[in-house]
């Protein structure tokens, strides 16, 4: 499914609760989303820099099963922006279910 | 070459050494997760890494969002090389200022006496002249290091040297469209590249140069 636009609003949801690396935030969004959004990979980690450039989220060294990873934390106006795009999401998905919903 | 180093070879053209090198790791660590993973899912090796590259997606699409976010060979060369009039004027203790200030005082006098002696596109020549090396002077003095006051002061350089353009040549420089070509052709290019240098890197990351 094509979900452009949305990709950093899912990457920051991916990693609200807990730092993350960029493989593990690939599955999160494909099994949270139950396969429906199935994105090239490719495409991920340039979401993640410009993240990181907007300040959105921090990355750090981290080890996992001895090989060295980069992780990804959300920052306070990470944070921020996520509570933002939720709100205004909600707010468009009941727009158009209604509109929808009438059809 | 490998399925895998073909698809880096083409993700990472245009990009810088350093750029490259960074999508090289994480690209490789993640391919290598994915072949794990299939790997311990059943699949057989081959099988493995050919799913590992297809969840990969097109590296052409790849390297144009990659471009977008990280520094190209010809941005980082502009970091690292270019600018050095304002990398100069940023050390704060260059030792062309004297120089610098001793032909901007000399040619706003000599401007104001010819101009006086009604020898005017020669007087506004050196006015000219002196203006704009008065204004790079006074870089070093003016609290010009956050973003907001940089833009700013963007704007006004551009102002005054096309201020001091139309003051050296007449209202009518902007007619001479091979002069503005030569003149701000080269600038604005300049210009361009480093604003994009600016979206690319964080806040904190920007050498003091690139405010100006």
């Amino acid at each position: 499914m094509n979900f452009k636009g949305t990709l950093p609003t899912l990457i920051l949801e991916a990693i609200v609760h807990e730092p993350s690396h960029g493989y593990r935030i690939a599955q999160r969004i494909k099994e949270r989303s139950e396969g429906v959004l199935d994105f090239k990979e490719g495409t991920l980690y340039p979401a993640l820099h410009k993240l990181e450039s907007d300040g959105l989220v921090e990355s750090y060294e981290g080890v996992e099963k001895g090989r060295p990873r980069r992780y990804y934390r959300i920052t306070k106006t990470g944070r921020a922006v996520l509570a933002k795009d939720r709100s205004e999401w909600r707010q468009l998905s009941r727009a158009v279910t209604m509109i929808l919903g009438e059809a | 070459m490998t399925a895998l180093d073909n698809w880096l070879e083409r993700a990472t053209r245009g990009l810088s050494k350093e750029s490259a090198a960074e999508v090289r790791r994480e690209i490789g660590d993640h391919y290598e997760s994915a072949r794990e993973t299939a790997m311990a899912a059943g699949a057989a090796a081959e099988a493995a890494e050919r799913s590992a590259l297809i969840a990969l997606g097109d590296a052409k699409a790849a390297n144009r969002q990659y471009r977008r976010v990280l520094l190209t060979s010809s941005e980082a060369w502009l970091l690292r090389e270019g600018s050095s009039e304002a990398k100069a004027l940023c050390t704060g203790n260059s030792w062309f200022r004297w120089p610098v200030l001793v032909l901007s005082l000399f040619a706003l006098a000599a401007g104001a006496a010819w101009y006086r002696a009604g020898a005017g596109s020669l007087g506004r020549l050196a006015l000219a002249i002196g203006i704009g090396a008065g204004f790079w002077l006074a870089v070093p003095l003016l609290p010009v290091y956050t973003p907001v006051r940089g833009r700013v002061f963007r704007g006004v350089k551009w102002l005054v040297q096309a201020g001091t353009l139309v003051l050296a040549f007449g209202p009518g420089a902007f007619r001479m469209s091979w002069l503005i070509v030569l003149c701000l052709g080269s600038l604005a290019w300049t210009e361009w590249k480093r604003a994009a240098i600016r979206r690319k890197l964080s806040v904190p990351q920007w050498p003091k140069h690139l405010y100006l």
